[in-house]
């Protein structure tokens, strides 16, 4: 379903949404970050994209998942924990996170359903906003079968087309959503569509980072377990966790039970972010460590997605953000590596 | 001006008589002519070293990170290893020196002086471009930077784009060196102080308000830790498990490891850890920035080290990586300490 | 805020003067405020920062550190560490919001009985207007 609605109705718009909790991208400091909104009359016109994805909305870097308590007398007693019932719905999601909430559809709910996860998926509502201009200059959705204007992962897409917004409503969700501000919005005419595909065909021809034929990086990056590229890539690796927890798909977690009291024993069971990057990340109990450095740790970051992910699921467990590039503190580039393995081919 | 064709050529002479393992320094990136901290093994692979405003790392992480990588060698190479080093670098050096974490004939230090400039901060370029990619950043005249964008000159003023922590910086060339590149230029700071006085003049309360904002938003991705040269225990506070269980620690070893803190990103454990940071860096904190320049959120943690590094200077009279010989900050007192704190 | 808050004191006693110290406030029946739960350790420089600060995430509202007065350490120069050590930590706790008044340090030797009692007192009257202690404690 299309729609048209004014820039100027989307805060009406949204005033019929008391129902849920809103979330819009709000500047802090330096950067944007998805934080709750009491109201929204416009989408920030310089906001180009959020710090922390919107992996955190579905996999938070705390989840509790049960308390557990030990009352002498009535032995231990674990009591479930699943998140507030709480629609949510999020403005702003640029085309990538959405795409990466999807992808950890595949793992946390397509083959072995995740009550946490799907429960936060299921109450969240997806308002994109396509990108027209590109928000970073290390965007590359494209080469990862993404795009400015990508649906996947949404229930609405606003394009900004003027003074208005073209909308696309995708799902039976934002069928929901549009439902309760119909009034605002309208039907689209043909110059509006055009305006649209005249924006979305621009924005394709912006980017000035691609992976060359990143499907085939599988087949390469096949060959080179053991290749010196690893090595000399990661020597500057600091072993911090920038890239993964910033990745609208890394969704690594440790779980960790954390006592309020020793006694009586009390406390919670939580899954926190965790990632392959740090070094005690594989460490097991005896010791060893199967992955005991940092090319074997940046080799699996860039296996895992262009390599065992799509052999798993048949897809690339990359959308293009750019944030690991953007945010390393020591360069280390996931595209420049990509597109330099192509020669080791062979 | 640092003539960078003589460190290229020193790193190439270095390299070819084989008196040194490897080169660490810097040269270009791959996204907007931002430098890269490399590894450099083979001497025609010199040419490629530069010098300019983007070398914002400090390379003597690198120097803790091969001793480690050394120490799990079966046959390690014996051969010193040659860094450029800045000034913070040089002083980060002297902190590892002083601690006898290294010995001075493990590293050859190619020292290059920021003279009257230093290196940019990022948010501050991109702020002043609007957004717009830089070609290349430069030393210009008089320690002004220069920006190319878009084949047009720019020339900035060190105030506009100079990372905080050289505008604060007292010590702009290195002070332990084996090649001196450059000129050393005194600079005198005007207040290098001043951002930790201005959180000082605030309440109680707003201080507080200040930072629950500020270790609301770690998200404890420990790259601060991981950046900062002296952060080299084998074993942190803050890892629930430890990198120091080898095959041979047994199970009561394991189970008697302390768990201090959660490894949840809830405020007061955020706190906790910026805290034992801090504390774990006074006197050893040389103020080179990198743990702020790193944090993904943007989080003030220079503010906490400038703190106690203000503090060792008004209390004891100690500024850290001065002198590697002297005894350090917390491993020697003086009987005229100040004691009208304790009751 | 609870003004009615019983404060909880963690005090790290050196074993050879202030633990003893509490000891003697003990066989000469002076009473002070029960509020303090009492960590002896081998000497006041063995005192970690992290200690004092684990102590405020487990809960705690004020610490104390003791240890033998200068030049009466049994290890002859711990305490003297431990001075350098605590000023840094005393300047940053409130530097970071807290109030400075939850963290002491005190010299006490082992005839001290009394000013023991007396820090216990004036430390507890200190603590109670200032209620609970949530800013760095662990609430899950």
């Amino acid at each position: 379903m299309e729609k048209i609605l004014k820039k100027s109705d989307l805060g009406k718009w949204v005033g019929k949404l008391s129902a849920f909790d809103c979330y819009a991208p709000t500047k802090e400091n330096d950067h944007w970050e998805f934080n709750q909104v009491t109201y929204l009359d416009s989408l920030p016109e310089d906001y180009t994209q959020v710090n922390v994805p919107l992996k955190k909305v579905v996999l938070p870097n705390r989840e509790v998942l049960f308390n557990f308590e030990d009352n002498r007398n009535g032995g231990p007693h674990i009591q479930e924990v699943l998140p507030e019932e709480k629609e949510v719905v999020v403005f702003g999601v640029r085309g990538c996170d959405a795409r990466g909430v999807a992808l950890l559809s595949k793992i946390f709910s397509e083959s072995s359903p995740d009550i946490y996860f799907e429960r936060r998926k299921n109450q969240l509502y997806v308002v994109g906003l396509s990108c027209y201009p590109l928000p970073g200059d290390n965007c590359f959705c494209l080469s990862v079968g993404g795009g400015p204007f990508s649906t996947q992962g949404m229930d609405i897409l606003l394009s900004d087309i003027g003074r208005k917004y073209f909308v696309e409503v995708l799902t039976p969700k934002g069928e929901k959503l549009v439902e309760l501000g119909w009034e605002f919005f309208a039907e689209p005419n043909d110059q509006d569509r055009q305006d649209r595909l005249r924006r979305e065909k621009k924005a394709q021809e912006m980017f000035n980072l691609e992976i060359h034929e990143a499907e085939k990086k599988a087949g390469v990056l096949h060959h080179l377990f053991e290749d010196k590229i690893w090595k000399t890539e990661s020597f500057r690796c600091l072993k911090c966790g920038i890239c993964t927890y910033l990745c609208p798909t890394c969704h690594c977690f440790d779980i960790a039970d954390e006592l309020a009291s020793p006694v009586p024993l009390q406390g919670k069971r939580v899954r926190v972010w965790d990632t392959c990057q740090f070094p005690d990340f594989t460490m097991h109990s005896s010791g060893h460590n199967p992955r005991p450095d940092k090319s074997s740790r940046l080799r699996q970051r860039i296996m895992h997605k262009f390599l065992y992910f799509v052999e798993t699921y048949g897809e690339i467990m990359c959308t293009g953000c750019g944030r690991c590039v953007s945010k390393c503190p020591v360069g280390i580039d996931i595209v420049n590596i990509l597109n330099r393995v192509e020669s080791h081919e062979g | 001006m640092v003539k960078i064709s003589d460190v290229r050529q020193e790193a190439k002479r270095l390299l070819e008589k084989g008196k040194v393992r490897g080169v660490v320094g810097y040269v270009p990136g791959t996204r907007g002519g931002w430098a890269i901290p490399y590894l450099i093994q083979e001497a025609e692979r010199a040419e490629q070293l530069v010098w300019d405003p983007t070398c914002v790392h400090n390379l003597a992480l690198f120097v803790v990170e091969e001793k480690k990588e050394q120490a799990k060698q079966k046959e390690p190479d014996k051969r010193p290893l040659a860094v450029m080093v800045k000034g913070c670098d040089s002083r980060a050096i002297n902190v590892l020196l002083q601690e006898k974490f290294i010995n001075r004939e493990e590293v050859v230090l190619l020292g290059v002086s920021c003279e009257n400039s230093g290196v940019v901060d990022r948010r501050k370029i991109t702020h002043l471009l609007h957004g717009q990619q830089a070609g290349e950043i430069r030393f210009g005249d008089n320690g002004n930077i220069v920006v190319v964008v878009n084949s047009e000159r720019r020339i900035f003023d060190p105030q506009e784009v100079l990372a905080d922590r050289c505008l604060e910086c007292q010590y702009n060339f290195p002070v332990v060196f084996d090649y001196f590149y450059g000129e050393k230029i005194k600079k005198t700071p005007p207040a290098p102080y001043a951002q930790v006085e201005k959180l000082e003049s605030f309440s109680l309360e707003k201080r507080r308000q200040f930072w629950e904002e500020e270790m609301a938003r770690c998200l404890r991705c420990y790259a601060c830790r991981s950046v900062c040269p002296m952060c080299y225990c084998a074993e942190c506070v803050v890892d629930p498990i430890s990198f120091a269980v080898e095959p041979t620690t047994t199970a009561e070893e394991k189970a008697k490891k302390i768990k201090w803190i959660e490894k949840s990103p809830l405020l007061s454990e955020n706190f906790v850890y910026h805290l034992v940071r801090a504390i774990h860096l006074a006197g050893r904190c040389v103020d080179c920035g990198e743990c702020e320049r790193v944090c993904p959120e943007g989080i003030s943690i220079r503010l906490l080290n400038k703190k106690l590094e203000r503090e060792a200077l008004r209390l004891f009279n100690y500024v850290a990586g001065t002198d590697s010989q002297a005894p350090s900050l917390l491993s020697t007192f003086q009987e005229t300490d100040p004691e009208d704190f304790i009751w | 805020m609870n003004k009615d808050h019983e404060p909880r004191i963690v005090a790290f006693l050196c074993k050879w003067c202030s633990s003893a110290g509490s000891d003697m406030a003990g066989v000469s029946r002076l009473e002070y405020p029960p509020n303090v739960i009492p960590i002896t350790v081998m000497c006041s420089g063995s005192v970690s920062p992290i200690y004092i600060l684990s102590a405020f995430n487990l809960g705690a509202d004020g610490v104390l550190v003791s240890g033998c007065h200068p030049g009466d350490c049994h290890y002859i120069k711990g305490n003297m560490y431990a001075r350098r050590r605590m000023a840094l930590l005393k300047e940053l706790l409130p530097y970071l919001g807290l109030e400075p008044e939850r963290f002491q340090m005190s010299w006490v030797s082992a005839a001290e009985g009394v000013k023991f009692t007396q820090i216990i007192k004036d430390f507890v009257a200190q603590l109670k207007p200032l209620g609970p202690q949530t800013y760095l404690r662990r609430s899950l």
